[in-house]
């Protein structure tokens, strides 16, 4: 008796109290108009627990949001996303293109009060990235980079093996730049813990100041910072891997911005009044990938029916919220001096493609739904990894082409046994996926015949007309010659589809309608002036 | 006493070394390998690498070797995805499932033994039967459905608590608060079974014979219930206390990703699915060693408090 | 009043109950006799019922996603315009097939293993016992995670790692049952006729330890329906495109915020087929073992 009323009041007490808790204000007053406000924190989400290291094999996907911050490359991406100068004043190359020389700026200081200057440079590159044995994530970008060399402390040359337009491009992606004098003596960069999980020292605008394993990250400003400091207090990383506890932290704004990669919630931020949707251009495109060396696949016929068979608008329309446009070829939009937007494209069109496959011998001739040819059978299997909008897009894909003949088994697989059997086995017949880069046309890793096989030319499409283009390009700096390359390759890709073009997938973030101060860029890209970020409380 | 010690540590140690050894050759079975590797534009080069730097080129039983060697002077190696060492990482999470746990198993214990005396002495009334319907309820629902429901209630709708986190940066009201959500649920495993166990163990108790007894000499109802039944009815439940921390164990794996909770059960699914091998190992060792040491725990408790074990002992 | 002053045991019931006598008092348990129909109503819902409702679970139709109900989808459609009903019946057929396997498995291993030690005594009922006490100590969930990761997640595979986790506690149950039986007078008397052990213990003690089982059975299908959708949140489970229940309701948390019902119908569906299952067998318990008996 008596236990049970201790229990009721426990109880009764613990509601009451849940109840009074502190309440988050919704943000709603404004300030004058010009006046920016300081003070502040900004509250991202993260996946997982990040590495304070752009190049540590590990450091992807949420270490690069944080790196971005932490640290600064010698490049970054401009207003209209070609490279701008950062760490690096302003740079030129050598007549035969093989010497990049970069003046640094100076005065540059790293969180720990120490000077910035070309040994950084050098040592980023020389030890870490060119050294094959650390496999650096990304090291495989600077493939024709033989070495980094210190002219004096602010000058540094890029010698490279062979003409690399797209260098700068990729300066300003993950290839942000470490501090020697915090490596030295270190045998091992990547199990140097105290630098890479406890006390990263970088230049960037927010400097560390707290970390928890699988909760947050704090940022404080940095005073210092090269190009003044910033307006925000702090920068707080939050560890939320579920998607919905991110939509539920952003409804009671304890979030301010993050991407949203799950269009099935859009309803209930558009109903919400204190969250923005912004959608931006991204680099990056889906594909689907055939084997080339499948005869099956190798006449250009049957993957141009393949294009007209699905209906690739719809599948925008659905599965992606209509945040997408129909993709011919690998420039992206957002490249607006490289885009050629007159390409020729494939509409839905499921009379055309069956037409197109009789021309490449492939009907069904005996009645049962399925293309044939001598006997055989147009029967293979789709696999694809099981991760975000996926699976979504492959049932539908799949129902496309069964509708015109093509005997489609659907292969699920995770994520690993995915990259395991399709990437590192090139075991597949078909397969579903996307590329990310640089905003730079250079697409040669993923398309020269070189790169079949063991590179990134995932399906292994060889064709020499191509390779020469891709190599013009990639060694011209000049943009009006490179204009007239990467127009040609588009117009190649768009007629010879080495890859199988699906759709420009835009990017939609949900940013809280207290910050401002935002470029006008993709997430990623506006992170790289999260000095000029505010609040309004 | 002593020989019984030595025997049960010996028998844990076996257990944990057949456990490790399965873990292990399950790990190496996997397709794919470390994260690190398997990034869709990282080039056959690069994996080399990494492959070569991780020792992932030495047969699996000269691995397994390595491992054990370095396992038994306390050192399970570097986090295959972070290089943060795998016991530095256990250490940082191993506190929150453990704050979970006590919580729930107090909360359960609590409720459970109150509810299930309420339900043994109104038996077959409307109070027995809900509390039974509900019991079973608990333990029907599924247990990550329960937790999407209550925080669109809870947090979402209604905005009294928070969807994740601990709180840990605020007072103790917040860090109260955070786990207020994940405690019950990981309730709806515990709770309803201490309820039953309970429940039956009073019924027996009070129909043995010094109950009877007990009151015949004209005892007053309360102090036959708290004195004499009680405190017997009570040593089975201290035992079904050692079957549930497994299941307990179970069910941080959910509550902790639903929950955003920084704690092991998370962690071992982030390290099979990033194929860590050093952490996998490394958390199924810790939780086996956490398993067999409450159970050593409780039996230790039950042998103490049950007179008919005591004397055997 | 205190209830607790109940008369002493009851006298075994003889165990060879006719099914009219067995179904009779089984009625009596209103609760347990609900849920007996209502579980045979599921059942034939989720296997006939296909013949019945022609639609394919797996016909996509975008341009109706997420639609409400209405004639041609009486619940609705998925994310990707799938039929709700349909695929809640298919997602049936592989739930509850996968839980009764699981059951199967988990209850021929344990019990196999608790009658066998239980029988024989001595280094077996040693070896057997220890080895079943050792397995219940280790976090088998974890493993079954690594497990699931490594070799897949077919629907082989889900059972096997679902009857690796749940045959301890029969195990321990049957022992002690048989332990018990092992005294009858069935098994003297057989014994000193001279008969074979193995012939005896399944001639004379399985039999009475067959109401545990069942008992043991219809809570183990409760328990491994619940550990299958579980293992599906987590995305170890049986893949998409292929429907249970357990990865309709992984799928549908994307959707919580614009389309509910779409997780609250496969969560309804596992949630009351384990709560019926439990009364079920609660009410079994009730009626055929004498120590829990209620009246």
């Amino acid at each position: 008796m008596m236990l049970r009323k201790v229990i009721a009041v426990f109880l009764l007490v613990a509601l009451i109290l849940a109840g009074c808790g502190d309440q988050e204000n919704q943000g709603n007053s404004s300030t004058k108009p010009g006046e920016v406000q300081k003070g502040g924190n900004v509250s991202i989400p993260i996946v997982g627990d990040p590495i304070f290291n752009p190049w540590h094999p590990n450091a992807y996907a949420e270490s690069n949001i944080v790196n971005r911050v932490l640290f600064q490359g010698l490049t970054k991406p401009g207003l209209d996303n070609s490279p701008t100068a950062n760490l690096a004043k302003e740079w030129s190359t050598s007549d035969d293109g093989l010497v990049w020389t970069f003046l640094l700026k100076e005065g540059v200081k790293w969180h720990d009060g120490e000077e910035f200057d070309a040994e950084d440079v050098a040592f980023t590159f020389n030890d870490l990235v060119l050294n094959e044995a650390l496999g650096s994530n990304g090291a495989s970008n600077y493939k024709t980079l033989d070495k980094v060399v210190v002219v004096d402390p602010y000058t540094v040359e890029f010698h490279l093996t062979s003409p690399f337009a797209a260098l700068p491009s990729y300066l300003a992606f993950n290839s942000e730049i470490l501090p020697a004098h915090k490596f030295e003596g270190v045998e091992d960069p990547w199990d140097y813990i105290e630098f890479n999980k406890e006390n990263p020292v970088g230049t960037g605008p927010f400097k560390f100041d707290k970390y928890v394993s699988g909760q947050s990250l704090t940022l404080k400003k940095n005073d210092e910072f090269h190009n003044g400091a910033p307006n925000l207090d702090s920068v707080t990383f939050k560890i939320l891997p579920d998607l919905n506890t991110q939509i539920a932290q952003a409804l009671s704004n304890e979030l301010d911005i993050f991407v949203l990669e799950d269009k099935s919630s859009l309803k209930r931020i558009e109903q919400a009044s204190n969250l923005d949707l912004v959608t931006a251009d991204i680099t990056r495109y889906f594909w689907i990938a055939v084997d080339q060396e499948n005869p099956k696949f190798q006449d250009v016929k049957v993957r141009q029916a393949m294009l007209h068979a699905i209906d690739r608008e719809t599948i925008i329309d659905t599965v992606i919220n209509g945040y997408g446009t129909v993709a011919n070829a690998a420039i992206t939009p957002d490249q607006k001096q490289y885009f050629k937007d007159d390409l020729k494209t494939y509409g839905f069109d499921p009379e055309k493609a069956k037409e197109l496959l009789k021309e490449a011998g492939w009907e069904d001739s005996d009645g049962d739904g399925i293309l044939d040819k001598d006997g055989e059978k147009f029967s293979f299997t789709f696999d694809i990894a099981l991760q975000g909008d996926m699976e979504q897009i492959a049932v539908l894909v799949q129902q496309y082409l069964k509708d015109v003949g093509f005997d489609v088994k659907l292969n699920t697989l995770e994520w690993n046994a995915m990259i395991q059997k399709n990437i590192i086995e090139r075991d597949f017949d078909m397969m579903l996926n996307w590329w990310s880069y640089p905003s730079d046309p250079d697409v040669l890793a993923q398309y020269h015949s070189s790169n079949a096989g063991k590179g990134n030319n995932i399906p292994g499409y060889k064709n020499e007309e191509l390779d020469e283009l891709l190599e013009k390009g990639q060694s011209t700096s000049d943009p009006d010659e490179r204009k007239v390359i990467y127009d040609e390759i588009q117009d190649h890709m768009a007629e010879n589809l080495p890859y199988i073009y699906l759709w420009y997938p835009q990017e939609l973030s949900v940013r809280n309608s207290r910050l401002s101060g935002l470029p006008d860029l993709h997430f990623g890209g506006t992170l790289h002036y999260i000095n000029e970020w505010s609040v309004t409380k | 006493m002593l020989q019984f010690l030595i025997k049960r540590l010996g028998q844990s140690l076996v257990l944990i070394l057949i456990v490790t050894v399965i873990t292990f050759f399950l790990m190496n079975l996997a397709p794919g390998g470390p994260a690190s590797m398997m990034r869709m534009d990282a080039t056959e080069a690069e994996r080399e690498a990494i492959a070569e730097r991780l020792g992932l080129n030495d047969p699996v039983t000269v691995r397994y070797g390595k491992w054990l060697g370095n396992a038994v002077q306390g050192d399970f190696g570097p986090s295959l995805s972070s290089g943060e060492q795998v016991i530095d990482r256990i250490v940082d999470r191993f506190p929150y499932t453990l704050q979970l746990a006590a919580w729930t198993v107090l909360f359960s214990v609590v409720i459970g033994v109150v509810l299930g005396i309420i339900s043994a002495r109104n038996r077959n009334t409307w109070k027995d039967y809900t509390i039974n319907f509900g019991s079973v309820i608990g333990l029907s629902v599924p247990s990550f459905w329960m937790a999407i429901m209550l925080i669109l209630l809870f947090s979402v709708q209604f905005q009294l608590l928070p969807s994740s986190g601990t709180g840990d940066d605020a007072g103790f009201m917040d860090r109260f608060k955070s786990m207020i959500m994940p405690v019950i649920i990981l309730s709806t495993s515990t709770l309803p079974t201490i309820v039953r166990f309970t429940r039956s163990s009073m019924l027996e108790v009070a129909s043995q014979n010094y109950v009877r007894t007990a009151r015949a000499k004209g005892v007053k109802e309360r102090t036959v219930i708290y004195s004499h039944a009680l405190r017997n009815a009570l040593i089975p439940v201290i035992s079904i206390i050692g079957v549930l921390i497994p299941r307990l164990l179970s069910g941080t794996v959910i509550v902790e990703s639903v929950f955003g909770w920084p704690g092991m059960g998370r962690l071992i699914v982030e390290a099979a699915q990033s194929r860590d091998y050093n952490l996998v190992m490394g958390v199924t060792v810790i939780a086996t060693i956490l398993v067999v040491f409450s159970n050593f725990v409780v039996d230790i408790i039950y042998s103490k408090v049950d007179p008919r074990v005591k004397n055997l002992a | 009043m205190s209830e607790l002053t109940q008369v002493g045991t009851i006298k075994e019931p003889r165990q060879e109950t006719r099914i009219g006598t067995f179904i009779r008092k089984l009625a009596k348990n209103k609760i347990a006799f609900i849920s007996l129909i209502f579980l045979v109503l599921v059942h034939l819902g989720v296997f006939i019922g296909q013949f019945i409702w022609t639609v394919s679970p797996e016909a996509v139709d975008p341009a109706n996603a997420l639609a409400s109900w209405s004639a041609t989808h009486p619940l609705g459609t998925d994310d990707l315009g799938r039929d709700v009903l349909s695929r809640l019946m298919y997602g049936g057929q592989i739930t509850l097939l996968v839980g009764f396997f699981s059951m199967v498995c988990t209850v021929l291993v344990g019990g196999l293993v608790g009658a066998t030690a239980g029988y024989f005594g001595g280094w077996i009922d040693v070896v057997l016992m220890r080895f079943t006490e050792a397995m219940m100590s280790i976090p088998n969930f974890f493993l079954a995670l690594v497990a699931l990761t490594v070799l897949g997640k077919s629907p082989v595979m889900v059972i096997i790692v679902i009857a690796f986790t749940s045959w301890m506690e029969i195990a321990r149950v049957v022992y002690g049952e048989t332990l018990k039986w092992k005294e009858s007078e069935f098994v003297e008397a057989s014994n000193s006729m001279g008969s074979n052990p193995l012939r005896t213990l399944f001639k004379h003690v399985i039999p009475q330890i067959i109401p545990t089982i069942i008992i043991a059975s219809t809570l183990g299908i409760a328990w491994a329906i619940l550990t299958e959708s579980a293992i599906s949140y987590l995305g170890l489970g049986i893949q998409p495109p292929t429907a249970t229940w357990g990865n309709m309701l992984q799928n549908a948390q994307q959707y919580i915020w614009t389309a509910p019902i779409l997780g609250v119908l496969p969560g309804l569906s596992i949630t009351l087929v384990v709560l019926a299952y439990n009364f079920l067998g609660d009410g079994l318990r009730d009626l055929l073992d004498p120590k829990h008996h209620n009246k």
